[in-house]
């Protein structure tokens, strides 16, 4: 049954959409399964390691029966040979059984790891219903969780091994002692089961208020210099100081309950054993067991504890493995937000909404062709985000009116590859990523330096490296916490630039730059996108007049619905509303 | 042409690279514990006597058995063997009283010298003078008092009484088999130098390996993070591949190290099972000699082996947590490190400012030796109730003005006085009280919204709350969150836009009603249309009250009653808006750049 073998662990490969496991239970097996190599001989080695820790109180039983009581000095250097073979078998049962089945455990939470990412990022979406942070603890620590089961089996296995051999043992010894043990023991754990279950629960508790303790510090020194500013930061000691007294309260409490517990084992297990130690030391008055039975008899019924508290802890094991399992079924099941068609994009990339309405919007007209730069202003910011889903390819069908085509084709029918090589939308929120400049610019092909510098010059980004010794290879923070927000957004927006879509949606590119900046974005933009060959279109969803003075025209949506379209200067001129939206 | 920067963007570069704060000496670390210690006065003591006595009760059943064991050699009756047995009982109840007790005192003691640790740290940070807040770096403070809390907390609470039992488990049962025989517990002491090496083996083999793992998986998380948090973006760009990719790769560099030290520490295990053997081992060979010369009876080596083989647990306990204790102490020395930091200063000035003018005297600033000068002698005066505005490029000086008349920072030369009385005489807590500072950061702090508005002043009753957010016309928003008053915001509750942050800063300033109003925050952020609801907020907000404003939109300058320009770190232009747009000079250049049309177009709207 020991199948040592050491095969290589499977490796993660694009799996097809069959594989994923609907339920837990699927999940389950799939683990075993998959690391079946590895746990079969992780739980045959520490199964081992379990049945030489039961047999070391034997042997000094066995010892003392054999060689002290008689004196045989070669009895005795039998016993010493014996004693180092079992402490031999013993470590290497242990090192090498958990290894296989920590290398199956990491493996799992690998492969599960890259497998919930692979499900978050999907270009189809998803609709888990669970939040951004959510989805990141299912990816991180439940992944990990879940792959616990390899463990808890492991164990699970290895705990009942151990019992069964300290039955066997027991029984060879006397037999109606050995039930009288067995019977004990269980019973004795079963009945101190019922304070642990109160004990998790405190801690439990405990635990949460001090992860509360904690939330409230990082999130008052993350807030320091508003606090500061406000000149807050008394009460704010006096807000943490009482968190803090509650989780010193909590602590207390739950130390109460494990001291409690802890008292009831050590007074339990030592009746137990005077019970145990009581009757065998009968029998041995009466000759039925040896002065070395007696040893070994109280040795494994004070073994025995061990496995027995351990198959308590399989169970939280098992129970924590179930409630992260659940949430990764949840995302990996989870229905796709958006179901592309399979139309490609063949004609000229002309993108026009027709009594289009969406969420907010009513009766929106808007044609953007090759070669145009449009803006559009909105009054009410509700307006902008419900067009750029439209654009993203995000709006359900089924809650849209009117029509919206790309190259003539109903944008949901568009292939996912069509959608997305055609049109992009660079939203006001958009993220970069841990890397370089040069990483976080190149998105598609690769593109010289020239090029780059390019990018970043019409998005008047180029201090970004000529200010820096690094150049293009500047490094950049996880979230770009390196760069300020005028940096990010003019980075941001190089990419956009380089990655040269046919048509390309930007929403308020220039909200964190100054005015001067504002206006060399804005003949950058323009100086990138039109007049070229082939010919690009560029939406400008801003409010900034810099940018709408540079558009071809300008469509203008007031409550939902078109107002007004034509060029920002005949706007100025003819009309009220927008000279005071624009103007500031 | 002007830089194209912002004011923020110079300052970026001194936040990144701040200094990080002071970790403590070992000594510096024991005497700061010691002081938590004494603290809890009889207590600790105390604590530590009753888990010795309970530990001593686990000594009794051994010794007992041992007992029984010659009885029954000897052939006694059954009344021996009923005697120990119930010597056992008793002493096992004892045993579990004082061990229950025990552990819950070590625990109580444990946790009240952590949380005043806490606190303290909490207090120092919290009351850091400003110019050194201005110099640290937010991360390192973070991780002071998040990460390394929580990592001394999880050791005392998970460990700390298990440590302490143990430690007391292993010195009593050492003395108890010393007791049966010196030479048997000399015996068993022969397990001790293969311990030691054992660790001596282990521990700097494992160090760099467990500094290595934990930077491995920083980055498997900061891959992970920064793909899902910016997941719309990757969809967009179309690099779900690359994303994935990388956090495979990263999660497989994590596992194989996490794999390689889990090698390590079984090696280490099996060594540790060598010294359970060794000792074992050389209990029963003594044992079998001194039973050989009758120097021993049965009994006592039997109890000897049994007292050996009740130290497995113990033993490996604290060998294995040895690790976890050490980096304990690594948190603590940086706990330490900050409590010993220096408290903001005390007011030296007895009297109060008369009146909320504000006047800088010929000030001059500059960050760090040999840094051009930010401010260049500047005198500005602000009379009371007078609203001004300060505009310029980055890096003209704008935000070190703001942050110098606010007190956060100190100039290099010169004064700021405020109703007449130098800021460092005033002592940085009384400045607070008087002037107010909305900066360019915005925080919205994790709790309820009517809490967050509280911080600004505690006493507030529910209808100043709301008074104050409909005088920044913010009532209406609030009220249609979905609890009102009582929304849970913030970190993990529901997300305000950039424009309602702002919204609550100005309810604040209306709470706190000081008399001096700093407003440096960056409106533009929420947009356009929100930018120009914000700033009628911000004048409602701060009318009547001396107020400076740095005008990142220049609108915020149109409504001052004067304008004062700022290049190169002074003061080049002021007056009222009308006027020095007519003047033509740079702030008419500025005042037509903002409005926002090319020169041709310019003119066209001039007319």
């Amino acid at each position: 049954m020991s199948t040592l073998a050491v095969s290589a662990p499977p490796t993660e490969r694009p799996r097809p959409l069959s594989d994923t496991p609907t339920t837990v239970r699927d999940l389950r097996g799939r683990t075993l399964r998959r690391n079946r190599a590895h746990v079969a001989a992780g739980v045959a080695l520490l199964s081992l390691h379990q049945v030489a820790e039961a047999l070391v109180p034997v042997a000094i039983g066995l010892t003392i029966d054999w060689a002290v009581v008689p004196g045989d000095a070669r009895a005795l250097t039998v016993c010493v040979v014996g004693m180092g073979l079992l402490f031999t078998v013993l470590a290497l049962a242990y090192r090498t059984g958990a290894r296989f089945t920590l290398r199956a455990m990491e493996n799992e939470a690998h492969l599960l790891r890259v497998e919930a990412t692979r499900r978050a990022l999907d270009p189809r979406g998803e609709r888990s219903g669970l939040r951004v942070g959510e989805v990141l603890t299912v990816a991180t620590s439940d992944a990990e969780q879940a792959a616990q089961y390899v463990r808890a089996w492991s164990v699970a296995i290895a705990v009942v091994t151990a019992i069964v051999v300290t039955t066997v043992a027991l029984l060879a010894v006397d037999v109606p002692l050995g039930v009288g043990v067995l019977v004990g023991v269980p019973l004795l754990m079963f009945l101190l089961r019922f304070p642990a279950a109160r004990i998790t629960r405190r801690s439990e508790a405990k635990q949460a208020t001090a992860a509360r303790a904690t939330a409230l510090a990082s999130d008052l020194v993350g807030g320091l210099r508003v606090l500061m500013g406000i000149g807050a930061r008394a009460d704010a000691a006096d807000r943490y100081r009482l968190a803090s007294a509650d989780a010193l309260d909590a602590s207390v409490g739950a130390a109460a309950s494990n001291g409690l517990y802890r008292g009831l084992v050590t007074a339990a297990s030592a009746v137990f054993l005077a019970g145990v130690a009581g009757v065998a030391g009968w029998m041995a008055l009466n000759g039925r067991l040896t002065v070395g039975e007696l040893v070994i008899v109280i040795g494994l019924a004070q073994f025995l504890a061990e496995p027995v508290q351990g198959l308590g802890m399989v169970g939280q094991m098992f129970a924590t493995a179930k409630a992260s399992a659940q949430r990764l079924v949840r995302l990996l099941n989870a229905p796709d937000a958006l179901t592309p068609g399979e139309r490609s994009c063949e004609g000229e990339p002309v993108l026009t909404l027709s009594e289009v309405g969406y969420r907010t919007l009513r009766e929106v007209d808007l044609e953007l062709r090759p070669g145009e730069l449009v803006g559009v202003l909105t009054t009410d910011p509700r307006d902008a985000e419900a067009l750029l889903e439209l654009l993203s390819g995000r709006a359900e069908p089924g809650r849209m009116s009117g029509t919206l085509t790309l190259g003539g084709v109903p944008m949901h029918e568009l292939d996912l590859e069509a959608l997305r090589g055609t049109v992009l939308v660079e939203d006001h929120g958009s993220a970069l990523f841990e890397g370089t400049l040069r990483s976080n610019l190149v998105t598609g092909a690769e593109a010289d330096d020239e090029r780059l510098m390019e990018a970043l010059r019409s998005a008047a980004a180029q201090d970004l490296v000529s200010g820096h010794h690094d150049g293009l290879d500047r490094p950049v923070a996880d979230r770009a916490a390196n760069l300020s927000g005028g940096q990010r957004q003019r980075l941001a927006l190089a990419r956009a630039l380089l990655a040269d879509p046919p048509v390309l949606v930007l929403h308020d590119p220039t909200t964190a730059v100054d005015a001067v900046t504002e206006e060399a974005i804005a003949q950058g933009v323009r100086a990138a996108r039109t007049g070229r060959d082939p010919a690009r279109a560029t939406l400008v969803i801003a409010g900034s007049p810099a940018l709408l003075a540079r558009a071809d025209r300008v469509v203008v949506i007031v409550e939902g619905r078109v107002h007004r379209t034509g060029t920002h200067t005949t706007l100025t001129e003819q009309d009220r509303h927008y000279r005071e939206v624009v103007l500031r | 042409m002007t830089s194209p920067h912002r004011t923020e963007e110079a300052e970026a570069p001194a936040r990144a690279h701040g200094e990080l704060l002071p970790t403590a000496s070992a000594r510096r670390t024991w005497a700061v514990l010691g002081e938590g210690v004494r603290r809890t006065g009889w207590n600790t003591p105390l604590a530590l006597a009753i888990v010795l006595a309970g530990s001593a009760a686990g000594l009794v059943a051994p010794w007992v058995l041992g007992r029984m064991v010659d009885d029954i050699s000897q052939g006694k009756g059954l009344d021996a063997v009923l005697s120990s047995a119930l010597l056992i009982a008793a002493s096992g109840v004892i045993g579990g009283l004082l061990v229950g007790l025990g552990g819950w005192s070590v625990s109580r003691v444990g946790e009240t010298i952590l949380a005043g640790l806490r606190e303290r740290v909490m207090d120092r940070v919290l009351r850091m003078p400003a110019e050194r807040l201005e110099r640290v770096r937010i991360g390192d403070l973070l991780s002071r008092v998040g990460d390394d809390v929580a990592v001394v907390t999880t050791s005392i609470a998970r460990n700390g009484p298990d440590v302490v039992v143990a430690m007391a488990t292993v010195l009593l049962t050492a003395a108890g088999m010393t007791a049966l025989d010196w030479r048997l517990g000399l015996a068993g002491m022969a397990a001790l130098p293969v311990y030691v090496l054992a660790v001596r083996w282990y521990l700097p083999r494992s160090g760099p390996y467990y500094a290595r793992e934990r930077v491995a998986m920083g980055e498997r998380s900061h891959a992970m993070m920064g793909a899902l948090r910016g997941r719309d973006t990757v969809r967009a760009y179309r690099l779900e591949d690359e994303h994935e990719k990388r956090v495979s790769e990263r999660s497989r560099a994590a596992m194989d190290i996490t794999i390689t030290v889990f090698r390590l520490f079984t090696r280490f295990g099996a060594r540790l099972n060598g010294a359970e053997c060794v000792g074992l081992t050389a209990v029963l060979v003594v044992g079998f000699w001194l039973v050989r010369g009758d120097l021993a009876t049965v009994g006592m080596v039997t109890a000897a082996a049994l007292y050996f083989h009740r130290l497995f647990g113990p033993m490996m306990f604290l060998v294995v947590n040895f690790n976890e204790v050490q980096s304990a102490g690594a948190s603590l020395a940086r706990l330490a490190g900050v409590i010993d930091l220096p408290t903001e200063r005390e007011p030296g000035a007895v009297e109060g400012p008369a009146g909320p003018s504000v006047r800088v005297e010929s000030v001059s600033h500059s960050y760090g030796a040999g840094a051009p000068p930010a401010l260049d002698g500047v005198s500005l005066s602000i009379a009371p109730g007078e609203r001004v505005a300060l505009v310029g490029a980055s890096g003209a000086g704008k935000t070190t003005l703001a942050s110098l008349i606010s007190g956060l920072r100190t100039p290099t030369s010169g004064t700021v006085r405020l109703g007449g009385i130098p800021l460092d005489e005033l002592g940085e807590r009384r400045v607070r009280e008087h002037v107010f500072l909305i900066s360019q950061e915005t925080h919205v702090f994790a709790g309820t919204l009517v809490e967050d508005l509280r911080l600004a002043r505690a006493a507030a009753t529910e209808e100043e709350v709301e008074a104050a957010l409909e005088a920044v016309d913010a009532l209406e928003w609030v009220r249609a969150l979905p609890e009102g008053l009582d929304t849970v915001v913030g970190e993990g509750g529901h997300a305000l836009t950039a424009e309602q942050a702002q919204h609550l800063a100005l309810a604040r300033l209306v709470l706190a009603d000081p008399d001096v109003a700093v407003l440096d925050e960056a409106t533009a952020e929420a947009g356009s249309s929100g930018a120009r609801r914000l700033e009628k907020a911000a004048a409602a907000a701060t009318a009547g009250r001396t107020t400076l404003v740095v005008a990142h939109r220049l609108t915020q300058a149109q409504t001052a009653d004067r304008v004062v320009v700022m290049e190169g770190g002074r003061i080049v232009e002021q007056g009222a808006h009308a006027d020095l747009v007519g003047a033509g000079g740079r702030y008419a250049d500025l005042w037509r750049n903002w409005r926002g049309s090319p020169d041709e177009e310019g003119e066209l709207l001039a007319r």
